[in-house]
């Protein structure tokens, strides 16, 4: 084979300049298929991956998902801090190499490390929601040990397995004490389903909880009259109650209803009357007890839209499309003391027997579910 | 590596191109005619998307056992990790499928299923990033994945869109409830989406931000979005090529019909007219017949030309038509199944089932294959007069789709995977 020697001197300078530039645009590129060497270089991967968003740029995700997938069985716990600050789509592709990697090693992770992760209630609950999920596929009764200190989890996923658990360790206990085991899950539960499954075990055993009351529904309100919304034209029209001191509106006038649903609907159609093309706004006044953000959850079969304090904080043109407790959610500022929360909430013209509920349901609560927002007996309240 | 299913897919695709291009007699030919060439195409070992190869739902060339139990003629089962109303499809040697779990139904899954031995190859979960409340009789993994061969992907009501290879590798994802963020529907999103020419077409129907998209399948970027009608709906897209236009996906709404090129989302045609909410269109030899109020068939690329007929004895319900050689057959709200002639919509004959039908039917051979909610899967031969051949009784809710692929069914319930074994 012939070699060709190269003397660099008789090169000129350019071509090493050229060099130079070319390896640094290659060398990323080569980085990107060898596995991190350093687990501070792993980690500062994973954080790259977590901050990604959009749709550009994905190849470079997938090139660093693969990297973390070669990450050796200790480096893994280490590497969940990363879901701390992730972005929807960065967690996403944050957790396809972590799982990937988890998978090569099966029964052999490091199984401390995943438990100390997963007790560390400073971490973020999505990489301690993982760690619980690898540890409960590796050893079920190591994970379901640490679930006794979980009962009041940032982590809703990991709070409801708490409760889960304590909830089935009542089995054996005599009744006084079974009750008050389920008072207690009762008190960390935050998942619907949850709380109405102990609700429903303690009204089978004579004790009667009032749903609304736990779940902190804003109860009492002030209705106006019915405005026109046909062919849904009300939505975006503002109508006097909108164009008046919506941080203080004058509900003068308005009805006094007060919700005696289990469910803290407020029906509206009961309210004012039957009717279809119509809307009408509704007003409560809460107490918080501090300033801050905290979260709108509204739930309705119609199109709504919701000001606090005179400040537009959603709105969702959905007519009778299912309806659910919680169904929309935002977060929003509010003052310490009292506040004002009006709803907008619009019926459609539609005749199926399925599309003539006319109502919402509405709380003010943590970003985990618990209730904030109180209401003080006002003049009028029915 | 190329995988060579993909290659003679894409081979076979092309012969139908060249077909149509020579089936024309000129340039104001506007006729597709495809649907016989193509079944005679597709890849019996595959079952790649929502009712098959080219979604027409039809393996004429295949044949199944007639007779299965629960303890009789299963090749395997699987319990699944979570709920889903999707179908799974048969890529390869992999049966691929959706599910999603968790308290908020937020935990998307994936997963793939070794085809012999029904033990999962790979299993990737994501976080649903846009909404995810769902009618308890759907599910948030209810859009049936689909694959070209190389890479497979999956749409979730949540609206996350992924793309992952035959290993479970991630390769691009879209969060479209994010970039669309009144996109979605609480009842459910259905839609599933489709791989046409290299694009990943996908079709969010609903009241709030509704839109369809063209996505590069490669890279996971736009090709083309348009914005749609603020209208529910739950049809998927349809793979139609026409020999003006080559590569075109069939967009279905309450209020009609868009033909686009799948690659650049160029609206090529449409019609305006009733169409149902669920079921989707079928298309043979450039005839689209469309579910509504009863059939109509519409004749592609006609401009504001009247249905060529209309007939409300032949209806579907949630269940899509199927078309295959001179026949039409549809299953009604009330478990009827009936048979047309495609021609004239003249019903040829009807029989009634029983229970109620979500999953379409699909034709293996000359036999129906209708799996009612209630597990229990009628097999009605076609030959002449539809008749009943066998009833098959699995335990579970079924209201995916079934698969077929090398003679074996695959029927999902709501917590298991059934393999029923080929003859």
């Amino acid at each position: 084979m012939a070699c060709f020697c190269i003397d660099p001197t008789a090169l000129p300078r350019r071509f090493f300049l050229t060099l130079a530039c070319l390896s640094a645009v290659i060398r990323p590129a080569i980085s990107a298929e060898v596995p991190p060497q350093t687990m501070a270089e792993a980690i500062s991967i994973c954080r790259e991956l977590s901050r990604a968003s959009g749709p550009d740029g994905q190849a470079d995700m997938a090139a660093k998902a693969d990297q973390i997938a070669e990450l050796p069985a200790e480096w893994l716990a280490p590497c969940l801090v990363a879901f701390d600050d992730a972005t929807p789509a960065g967690a996403n592709w944050l957790r396809s190499g972590l799982d990937r990697a988890a998978d090569r090693f099966g029964d052999r992770l490091p199984l401390e490390e995943l438990a100390t992760l997963v007790g560390d209630a400073t971490q973020s609950p999505r990489g301690r929601s993982l760690a619980f999920l690898w540890l409960t596929g590796q050893d079920r009764a190591k994970a379901d040990g640490l679930l006794d200190t979980l009962l009041d989890d940032p982590s809703l996923d990991l709070r409801r397995q708490a409760v889960e658990k304590l909830l089935a360790s009542a089995g054996g206990q005599e009744q006084a004490a079974h009750k008050k085991t389920y008072r207690r899950g009762l008190a960390a539960a935050r998942d619907i389903d949850q709380i109405e499954q102990i609700v429903g075990w303690l009204a089978e055993h004579g004790e009667q909880v009032d749903v609304a009351e736990v779940l902190g529904f804003v109860r009492q309100w002030r209705v106006s009259e019915a405005f026109d919304n046909a062919k849904g034209i009300g939505f975006e029209k503002i109508y006097p109650p909108q164009t008046g001191e919506l941080a203080q509106p004058d509900t003068s006038g308005w009805k006094a209803v007060a919700s005696t649903d289990k469910h803290g609907a407020i029906d509206l159609n009961a309210a004012l009357e039957t009717k279809k093309g119509v809307l009408a706004y509704a007003v409560a006044i809460i107490e918080m007890p501090r300033a801050g953000a905290a979260q709108v959850r509204i739930g309705s079969p119609c199109a709504v839209a919701v000001w606090v304090n005179g400040l537009p904080v959603m709105a969702h043109e959905i007519y009778h499309a299912s309806e659910a407790i919680d169904q929309y959610i935002a977060t929003t500022d509010f003052s310490a003391g009292t506040n004002s929360v009006m709803v907008k909430c619009c019926q459609n013209e539609q005749t199926e027997p399925w599309a003539v509920d006319w109502k919402f349901q509405l709380r003010i609560c943590d970003s985990l579910g618990l209730p904030l927002a109180t209401q003080l007996k006002r003049a009028g309240d029915e | 590596m190329n995988n060579p299913n993909k290659t003679s897919r894409q081979i076979m695709a092309a012969c139908v191109v060249a077909g149509f291009v020579l089936l024309c007699d000129g340039a104001n030919c506007l006729s597709p005619v495809w649907g016989t060439g193509l079944a005679e195409a597709a890849d019996a070992s595959e079952w790649p998307e929502f009712r098959g190869s080219f979604g027409r739902g039809a393996a004429e060339d295949e044949t199944i056992r007639s007779h299965w139990s629960e303890t009789e003629g299963i090749a395997w089962k699987v319990d699944l990790p979570g709920k889903g109303a999707s179908s799974p499809i048969v890529v390869g040697d992999l049966v691929v499928l959706t599910a999603s779990s968790g308290a908020r139904e937020d935990q998307l899954h994936i997963l793939a299923l070794d085809k012999e031995t029904g033990r999962t190859r790979w299993q990737r979960t994501f976080w649903a990033t846009g909404r995810t409340l769902c009618h308890p009789t759907s599910a948030v993994a209810a859009g049936t994945p689909a694959s070209d061969g190389r890479r497979i992907v999956a749409l979730y009501s949540s609206c996350d869109l992924v793309a992952v290879d035959l290993e479970g590798r991630l390769l691009w994802q879209r969060n479209l409830a994010i970039e669309h963020p009144r996109s979605g529907n609480d009842v459910g999103m259905g839609s599933s989406p489709r791989i046409i020419d290299d694009t990943v077409v996908v079709q969010i129907d609903c009241q709030g931000d509704a839109f369809a998209s063209g996505i590069d399948s490669t890279t996971g970027v736009d090709r083309w979005s348009v914005p749609r009608a603020k209208i529910a709906g739950w049809a998927s897209p349809l793979a139609v090529t026409t020999p003006n236009h080559g590569a075109c996906v069939l967009l279905q709404n309450s209020r009609g019909l868009e033909l686009r090129q799948a690659k650049s989302g160029s609206l090529e045609w449409s019609w305006k007219g009733e169409c149902a909410g669920i079921p989707v269109t079928a298309e043979s030899g450039g005839i689209f017949y469309v579910p509504s109020d009863g059939i109509a068939a519409v004749a592609s690329m006609a401009k504001d030309a009247p249905p060529l007929w209309r007939s409300t004895k032949l209806s579907c319900g949630i269940a899509s038509p199927l078309v295959w050689g001179n026949s039409i057959a549809c299953i009604n709200r009330a478990g009827v199944l009936g048979i047309a002639d495609p021609r004239d919509g003249q019903l040829r004959g009807q029989i009634r089932l029983a229970g109620s039908f979500w999953a379409s039917p699909i034709l293996v051979g000359n036999v129906i294959v209708a799996a009612n909610k209630e597990g229990k899967t009628f097999l009605v031969s076609v030959d002449n007069e539809p008749t009943i051949v066998a009833e098959n009784q699995l335990p579970g809710t079924f209201i995916a789709t079934p698969a077929v692929a090398d003679g074996s069914l695959y029927l999902r319930s709501d917590s298991l995977l059934w393999k029923v074994a080929a003859p």
